[in-house]
């Protein structure tokens, strides 16, 4: 592993010369080079303090959630703020959160695959592995919210002797295919990828325990020629697959609102609005890991500044996109003429949940445009910041969406005001226990970047076209 | 990494020669005059106050809007991601933008009636309907002569601009080939990107939103938008193809080129039923009678024809037609997707415009569920489409067919589906 201290300002590759491209691989990294640093994590022969305490405190927040989970189970859903009219609150809240957060990965992998963007190969890794976890995250709240979870296995249409079938008209339903599927090809996709790294790591393995682990999960992989053939063409395929899951995942969950008559749910932009602001929430999350990531494991190099750059434009534009819905929803609001949908809106705006509507609108569309700002968006700790406040506003709109439209419906004489209990927060602060624990444990026993594929828009994969006496590079 | 392709342009034709450029002007000017003079003499027979003149109009002048700004889109967005592949296409796509102008002048015939107190199209700027109806009396702040074409007005000088600024900065550099002048238009792409969305939303709201003003959605400027990128792609699909049969731009735009954009084209018109899909779901399920009047309408009589037309012929059999390899990359079959589209761009714009003429005439004189087709749509497809070659035509003479002097020109020659 290289030990040298990384400056970004030493390798600045965010420059916007129009007659090169920037490298995506710095400094005096070689094939070799890449394996050494990327291998090298996984194979530190003593975990570091840093991740045993980071461990400790995660594990020990997922263990807080199964405990409320069991204290939620024994004793009933009462035990959260939920009630008339609020029936939906913090689970559905964190279920879209962490649904939304799951984005990033697929997008990269499937969809910035598709449009060529080399800059995905050293950040895909890590951003699938994200997704999976989150995705995991995501479908226990709706799994922990079914009132009686031993029957929780009626969600699926099990031919059966029951004579029961789901109902096959409620989004609810839908989700649980969509985030099913998406949870399903999401992993095959990361595990897929992952097959010729694991590969390397058995073959550098000195134990036999972890060459038997690691051989058993490469699968047999020799990287012979017709291996990269059928594998390259089914990594093709299944990003094919994958790109209109991204769509539709958060579609789905957007009909969950968006069917019902409820005033500030039922509007036509919801699912491209979601999507949209799935992707942003996404990205967000991956900057704010992959920004400590790169400086702990010494990934600079891998993970440029261009790397984050991009991400802070992707995120400039999704959060644009979610301000464009938010403008929009208000328009139509007034545009409609339907009192009840302006009032919805004047509410969220000025009603007793003012304080989280401005919250989301700050977080969510003010906050990114600080990103028009190169300094902004090429220095690490001060994205890292932006992305944080990015986090909490899409949490925050997910609360506003659910929580103010069902607190303030049609008839005065049922409004109520929503408060969470201690059960709910402490659920919300233990699903980031979940989360951090699998993503630290990812950390320390898989390989990080995709090696195989940041070899691949090396100087060194394309020798035999850089004769024209241009400056190999490898190019953005 | 690239290998100097120069060559290809210098052996080919680039630029638009004089005798087919003037063919095109002549052709093109021909029957834009002769359809406009003919949709003229029809929509006065119909002595309606160009009730279906104005609607037969509005639908011709939108299609060739949305592929203009389906270019103004595909330009500013290869600014903003720097995009090397598309520099060969990237000049026609300028052209096509640069049309805004021709669309500013051919709004006319909608604007002028309008100021001038006729309201054929739009019965939001009818004062009586106004002071009987509590909605559109709600909606008239927004909803008023004055207002719209004030709105107008900034929505073209906005188009204008903005098309002018990249392609000038173009021009510019084939003499020049200074790369600061592609660092300015990606500069501008960025921010331009917003005005864009927000025009052509608005856009969309008041030319077919408003056609029936007590309905509402808003996700209709993003339905729009996808309808402007599936015409604009397929355009440039068949601008390229035609120049090549023609003998120009032959090593420089080829099959790499075309497989893309089949690839956006099949990208974006399932993008466009995507949203078309979201927006009908919705206010199906939803089932409240304030919006679901419009599919109402629009599923009795033979509207539902059309309603199933665009299911099928403009989401499921293109879908299926173009996921293949081979059909990207075989230029016929990809031209007769492109004209394909094309058409179900003409029949979609219709489905969302012209339902709303039977409430506009005089009761009884288009039964409801007839679909209101005739020579008048031919009329003005031909003679707006006439302009809009001619036009095209003009803008481009004398003018290099591809950024000649743009730095990533190799990159896009040596352009490559891996």
């Amino acid at each position: 592993m290289t030990s040298t201290v990384y400056s970004d300002k030493e390798f600045d590759n965010t420059g916007a010369d129009p007659t090169a491209r920037a490298p995506l691989i710095l400094g005096d990294l070689d094939i070799q080079g890449v394996t050494d640093v990327v291998a090298g994590i996984p194979e530190q022969p003593r975990t570091s303090k840093a991740w045993w305490i980071a461990f400790g405190i995660s594990v020990s927040l997922a263990g807080m959630f199964g405990l409320l989970t069991a204290h939620l189970i024994y004793t009933g859903t009462g035990v959260w703020g939920n009630n008339i009219p609020v029936g939906w609150a913090w689970p559905i809240v964190n279920f879209v959160f962490w649904v939304g957060i799951g984005h990033a990965g697929t997008l990269i992998s499937a969809i910035l695959f598709l449009l060529r963007q080399r800059w995905r190969t050293s950040i895909n890794r890590f951003a699938e592995a994200m997704t999976v976890f989150a995705v995991i995250c995501a479908l226990i709240f709706p799994g922990i919210h079914v009132g009686r979870i031993w029957l929780a296995y009626w969600m699926f249409p099990v031919p059966n002797q029951m004579e029961m079938w789901p109902n096959f008209r409620s989004p609810l339903l839908w989700d649980v295919f969509a985030v099913g599927t998406y949870g399903l090809v999401s992993t095959l996709f990361w595990f897929f990828g992952m097959i010729p790294d694991l590969a390397t790591l058995r073959d550098r393995a000195t134990g036999c325990i972890r060459k038997a682990i690691y051989g058993a999960l490469a699968l047999g992989w020799n990287g012979s020629a017709r291996h990269w053939h059928r594998y390259e063409r089914t990594y093709l395929i299944l990003a094919a697959l994958a790109t209109p899951l991204v769509l539709s995942v958060h579609s789905v969950v957007s009909f969950d609102f968006a069917v019902a008559v409820l005033p500030g749910w039922h509007t036509t932009i919801f699912p491209p609005y979601f999507v949209a602001g799935a992707i942003f929430s996404g990205f967000a999350m991956v900057i704010t890991l992959a920004v400590p990531a790169r400086i702990i494991f010494g990934l600079e190099k891998l993970i440029t500044l261009r790397h984050l750059e991009n991400m802070a434009k992707v995120i400039l534009t999704t959060g644009s996109m979610v301000g464009y819905a938010y403008g929009m929803e208000f328009f139509i609001a007034w545009y409609s003429g339907n009192a009840t949908e302006g009032f919805t809106f004047k509410n969220r705006a000025f009603g007793p949940y003012a304080w989280a509507y401005w919250i989301m609108v700050s977080c969510n569309v003010i906050a990114p445009q600080l990103f028009w700002f190169k300094k902004i968006r090429s220095t690490p700790w001060l994205m890292l910041i932006v992305c944080i406040f990015v986090n909490i506003g899409m949490w925050f709109e997910r609360f506003v969406i659910t929580v103010t439209s069902l607190s303030r419906d049609f008839l005065p004489s049922a409004w109520g005001y929503y408060s969470p209990t201690l059960v709910d927060i402490g659920m919300l602060i233990g699903s980031f226990g979940i989360f951090f624990t699998l993503f630290l444990l990812f950390l320390r026993f898989v390989p990080v970047v995709a090696m195989a594929e940041v070899k691949a828009i090396m100087p060194e994969a394309h020798i035999h076209k850089s004769s024209h006496g241009e400056e190999p590079a490898h190019h953005a | 990494m690239n290998v100097d392709k120069m060559h290809l342009l210098e052996e080919s034709v680039t630029e638009l020669p004089p005798p087919l450029g003037g063919r095109v002007k002549a052709i093109g000017f021909g029957v834009g005059i002769l359809g406009l003079a003919s949709a003229s003499v029809l929509g006065y027979l119909q002595e309606d106050h160009y009730t279906r003149f104005s609607f037969s109009y509005l639908i011709a002048w939108a299609f060739f809007l949305s592929i203009t700004l389906g270019a103004l889109f595909f330009v500013t967005l290869q600014h903003v991601t720097r995009a090397g592949w598309s520099v060969v296409v990237r000049r026609l796509a300028e052209g096509l933008s640069s049309q805004a102008l021709l669309m500013a002048l051919l709004s006319l015939p909608l604007i002028v009636p309008l100021a001038m107190g006729n309201h054929a199209l739009f019965s939001w700027a009818d004062h009586g309907a106004v002071e009987a109806d509590h909605m559109l009396h709600h909606k008239a702040p927004y909803l008023n002569v004055g207002f719209f074409i004030a709105r107008c007005v900034v929505y073209f000088v906005a188009w204008i601009l903005m098309a002018r600024f990249f392609f000038k900065n173009s021009l510019r550099q084939d003499g020049s080939k200074d790369p600061a002048l592609t660092l300015r238009s990606e500069r501008g792409s960025a921010p331009l990107m917003f005005v864009y969305a927000i025009t052509v939303t608005f856009a969309a709201i008041d030319f077919l939103m408003s056609l029936e003003p007590h309905w509402f959605s808003t996700i209709f400027g993003v339905y729009f938008f996808a309808g402007c990128l599936v015409s604009f792609f397929a355009t440039l699909i068949l601008t390229g193809l035609w120049l090549n049969s023609q003998g120009v731009l032959r090593g420089a735009i080829h099959v790499e080129h075309y497989h893309d954009l089949g690839k956006l084209l099949f990208a974006f018109n399932f993008f466009w039923g995507y949203i078309a899909f979201s927006q009908f779901m919705l206010i199906w399920y939803a089932n409240i009678p304030e919006e679901t009047f419009w599919y109402l309408t629009r599923q009795e009589g033979g509207w539902i024809t059309v309603a199933l037309l665009l299911i099928f012929g403009h989401f499921i059999i293109p879908f299926v037609g173009l996921i293949s390899r081979h059909a990207k990359r075989r230029t016929k079959i990809l031209a007769f997707w492109a004209i394909w589209l094309l058409a179900m761009h003409w029949v979609d714009l219709f489905y969302l415009a012209a339902p709303a003429l039977a409430s506009r005439l005089k009761d009884g004189a288009l039964a409801a569920g007839t679909l209101p087709l005739g020579l008048l749509d031919v009329a003005c497809f031909v003679g707006v489409g006439g302009m809009y070659l001619a036009f095209f035509a003009v803008t481009m003479q004398k003018k290099r067919l591809v950024p000649w002097g743009d730095p990533r020109l190799n990159e896009s020659l040596n352009f490559e589906n891996a």
